[in-house]
């Protein structure tokens, strides 16, 4: 028998002779400062031969959004050597004559999807090489402060072509085709206790007053060291399964210009605008459609989560809206063939589309857009796609979004990044895009992330000098801006500059500009800024690359010019890309020339609340996951079908309302009850009690008033579409003129202070019996507004 | 790319293999140490590759296009064909003790092993040196 303690620790074992052996990666260590516009880190990664000839390691990572790796250096017991940016081409061959001739060299080589290959060879028996690589990352940057994100970890991915197998008990192998070149992808345990330990320790530089720094990913220590704070990983060590998220909140909006004059006397800053200064959203019916991931990784919570947030996002729709629903794993269903409008009937039959949906099979985003596209038509329209993202081949990806015209914002799920993917979907597009851990709640960021996105605060933005010296901006400004999300520009001045910068935009109002001075002085963090930008670019232009050009053919000619483009570009802000790689050899007394070191390639954990079986089912021929599609396929062929199995899946995950409503009350969790609230409201704004136009307003204010008592308002919070909503209907209500007590009421519900009373026990007996006691309603509300008036 | 003297046989740097095969440098060392692949004919400076690689190259590129994984070929070598099954080690160092004595040594042996065949050897190859004796004369009699 077994205990909790007795779990079995999985440790690095020979393929070859099932022998275990010593870990070739010791240790990756992230330190670094993160600025509000991006991040300069340095990651250590302690290699360490065990074995009793040479070997060749080979670590397998993934970017993080924006990013690029500028140089490393290698050091050990008597040499340091700093790395070379070549063309990838020559860096190769370099490192092939290092390894010939028996030197130690080192490569680090980005493929297709922003997957990086650190190889060291010729590390000889006993010896300990660490290679640290600078990195330049960008963040996700919110009015509110930012989220920065880490990979320790590599997810697997879905590609139709990709050969995975669970080659030993616990322990995944994925093969890529020929397309992605010689890329080798890590080994994945199933347990990551074992691998190598992870750590960091970075600093946290914003010009405004940090509110609160968290992480929804670790148990972090943080400590204020002259201005700035510092964030370290708590406990001593931890285990490469997820990637580092980091939270900073601000007190006021991330606003201003960062950067200044370098020391190459050139300056280089980022503006930064939160989406407050371009006024209010543009109004009018919305046109959604809501793409949901139900791969096989999404199973569990994360699919879950999807499925409530979809229902909650509904209820912000009114018979104006038109919404459509498409699922995908490795094939597409649609609620319907056309889009619907947001009437009760139709929102009961996307609920119902979403009980069957079930996490299987892979994951084919680009089907599952093509098909939001179809749905959308010539009218255009918003895409909300929520997805883990992992996928292969995310260039082709990209061109087939771009190809739709229409505009993808994505929240992403999971432990280990896509974010650098989902970040280009949503950019590519005009959309916006957000990332969360697994263990966060998804429904909450969905709804916000619904909120934001319908209508842009901003379209048609453009900058020009007014005054000073001139300053330009790359890459252009986003297509629009939305509610949350502020304007950040990377900029270059050819000195000291005290210049005028005009935004133009069109706003609900029609034309509107704001005029932003830009005075720059030298500054320590202008060279950070500059890398940062050129990061950018180069993560921009690489998501443009053809994935899979033919030699010879005016498509192979066009990729030709663009990967010289491209390394012309890397060659300028001497960041390597697809492009251009670093290489190093370091030349040593007793090389041996010609002998073959052993390729180690470093394992990584699966990324937490990942299914292991989701990628490497053991033994599982394609067939086996299309018998479950050929389930699903036939069981929606008529409605009674899809009802049954409902039916069966509704137990099994606890998700219906009445099952929701009993975890709410449980947990004491307000956000459930207010999503499952938001999923009940009307079309028309009202709540449906019954057909009495007086127990449905006073049923409609019990819920306005649950939603503003948790700080959800018309202006702030993610439930703001359905608070207008439900605004909105109690003001058009025919009793309103003569009834003094609801005009008071919705005067302060609109402007004033939050009235106290016990309105969520008031929602509770409303789910629960359908009905409301308006006598007592009235009585409380009465009380609040007197006890107000006498404050 | 050399041919043995008063043979057909090709042989091959491991950049040459890569280039006649399309097969990147490291791609070659990543499948020797997966077993897949023979190491080099004979190890060190003079290190090379013949047919049989570009054959068993051409194989896994084969089995890999039918979907097979590089585990799922490592079995299939060592279950459906035992006599293929590539034993670790795949590299021998060669060591030319007189010109009519060359010796091959498993390139991944133990460093204490390597020390006390290196020893022997260099024994050897003073025994072979040495000018004959009369006690060499009598023990090439028994």
């Amino acid at each position: 028998m077994t205990t909790s303690n007795e779990q079995p620790v999985f440790a690095a074992i020979d393929s070859t002779t099932g022998r275990a052996i010593e870990l070739a990666l010791q240790e990756l260590w992230v330190a670094g400062r993160v600025l509000p516009v991006g991040a300069a880190l340095q990651v250590r990664h302690v290699f360490k031969c065990a074995e009793p000839k040479t070997v060749e390691v080979v670590y397998a990572f993934g970017l993080p959004r924006d990013a690029a790796l500028r140089s490393f250096r290698i050091v050990g017991d008597g040499f340091s050597a700093m790395s070379e940016l070549k063309p990838a081409a020559d860096a190769v061959k370099l490192y092939e004559a290092g390894i010939e001739a028996g030197s130690l060299s080192s490569l680090a080589r980005q493929y297709q999807d922003g997957v990086v290959n650190l190889s060291v060879g010729n590390v000889r028996p006993g010896e300990t090489v660490a290679v640290y690589l600078d990195v330049l990352a960008g963040v996700e940057l919110r009015d509110d402060g930012l989220r920065f994100r880490f990979p320790f970890t590599l997810a697997p991915t879905y590609h139709a072509k990709a050969r995975t197998i669970e080659a030993e008990p616990g322990v995944g192998e994925m093969e890529l085709p020929e397309d992605f070149g010689d890329v080798i992808l890590p080994r994945w345990m199933e347990n990551a206790a074992g691998l190598h330990r992870v750590g960091f320790e970075l600093t946290i530089a914003l010009p405004q007053a940090v509110a609160e720094i968290g992480s929804p990913s670790h148990a972090v220590k943080v400590r204020h060291d002259g201005g700035h704070h510092r964030v370290s990983l708590a406990p001593e060590k931890d285990v490469p399964d997820r990637d580092l998220v980091l939270d900073v909140h601000t007190q006021d909006p991330l606003s201003g210009v960062m950067g200044g004059i370098g020391k190459d006397g050139q300056g280089h800053f980022a503006l930064v605008l939160p989406s407050s200064a371009f006024g209010q959203a543009e109004s009018g019916p919305r046109r959604i459609v809501f793409v949901v991931d139900r791969s096989g990784s999404m199973q569990g919570v994360a699919m879950a989560q999807a499925r409530q947030a979809v229902e909650a996002c509904l209820g912000a729709l009114s018979v104006q809206d038109s919404f459509g629903v498409v699922a995908f794993s490795d094939h597409v269903d649609c609620l319907e063939q056309q889009l619907m409008d947001g009437s009760l009937r139709n929102r009961d039959a996307a609920r119902k589309f979403l009980e069957a949906v079930e996490a299987l099979g892979g994951t084919d985003l680009a089907a599952g857009f093509l098909a939001a596209a179809k749905l959308l038509g010539q009218d255009g329209g918003d895409v909300l796609v929520l997805t883990d993202g992992q996928v292969s081949g995310t260039e082709t990806i990209l061109a087939q979004a771009r190809a739709t015209g229409i505009r993808i914002h994505c929240l992403g799920i999971g432990s280990a990044s896509q974010d650098r993917f989902l970040t280009l979907l949503a950019r590519e597009t005009g959309g916006v895009s957000s990332f969360l851990t697994a263990r966060e709640r998804v429904d909450m960021a969905a709804v916000e992330l619904f909120a934001s996105v319908g209508r842009p605060l901003a379209r048609g933005i453009g900058i020009e000098t007014v005054g000073g010296q001139e300053v330009s901006f790359a890459p252009a400004p986003p297509p629009a801006i939305f509610a949350g999300t502020p304007l950040m520009l990377f900029g270059e001045s050819s000195g000291h500059t005290a210049a005028r910068v005009r935004l133009l935009w069109e706003g609900s109002d029609g034309k509107r500009q704001l005029d932003v001075p830009v005075q720059l002085a030298e500054s320590g963090d202008a060279e950070t800024v500059g890398l940062l930008q050129g990061s950018r670019l180069i993560t921009d232009m690489e998501a443009r690359l053809d994935a899979t050009p033919v030699e010879g053919t005016a498509v192979g000619r066009e990729a030709d010019r663009q990967a010289r483009a491209l390394e012309r570009l890397s060659a300028k802000y001497g960041l390597a890309s697809r492009a251009m790689s670093l290489v190093a050899v370091v030349k040593r007394k007793g090389d041996k020339a010609g002998d073959v070191p052993k390729t180690v390639v470093v394992p990584v954990g699966m990324p937490q609340d990942t299914t292991f079986a989701a990628y490497f089912r053991k033994g599982t021929p394609p067939g086996q996951v299309a018998h479950y599609k050929y389930m699903f396929r036939e069981s929606t062929r008529g409605v009674g079908s899809v009802q049954k199995l409902c039916a069966m899946r509704v137990e099994s995950r606890g998700l219906c309302e009445n099952g929701f409503l009993q975890r709410s009350k449980a947990t004491g969790n307000t956000d459930d009850f207010l999503l499952l609230l938001a999923s009940r409201i009307g079309p028309d704004g009202g709540m449906p009690v019954n057909n009495d136009e007086e127990d449905r307003w006073v049923a409609t204010a019990i819920t306005l008033l649950c939603f503003l008592s948790q700080g959800h308002t018309t202006k702030s919070g993610a439930f703001r579409p359905h608070v207008g909503k439900l605004i909105a209907y109690l003001k058009a209500a025919p009793s309103m003129a003569s009834d003094e007590r609801k005009r008071r009421l919705m005067e302060l519900a609109e402007k004033g202070p939050v009235l106290s009373g016990n309105w969520m026990n008031h929602a509770h007996t409303l789910v629960e019996k359908g009905q409301c006691d308006a006598q007592q309603f009235w009585k409380e509300a009465s009380l609040a507004m007197r006890l107000l008036r006498a404050v | 790319m050399t041919r043995s003297e008063g043979k057909a046989e090709v042989e091959w740097s491991l950049a040459e293999l890569a280039e006649e095969t399309g097969c990147p440098p490291r791609t070659i060392r990543f499948y020797i140490a997966k077993g897949l692949l023979r190491g080099p004919t004979k190890a060190g400076r003079g290190a090379s590759y013949g047919q049989e690689h570009v054959c068993r190259i051409n194989e896994i590129r084969n089995w890999q296009d039918k979907g097979l994984t590089l585990t799922e070929i490592v079995r299939k070598l060592a279950g459906d064909e035992p006599s293929k099954i590539i034993e670790v080690p795949t590299a021998w160092w060669s060591y030319q003790l007189q010109s009519d004595v060359t010796v091959q040594v498993r390139a991944d042996a133990s460093p204490w092993r390597l020390r006390q065949i290196q020893r022997a050897l260099k024994d050897l190859s003073n025994r072979l040196t040495q000018p004959t004796t009369k006690e060499n004369r009598n023990d090439d009699k028994q």
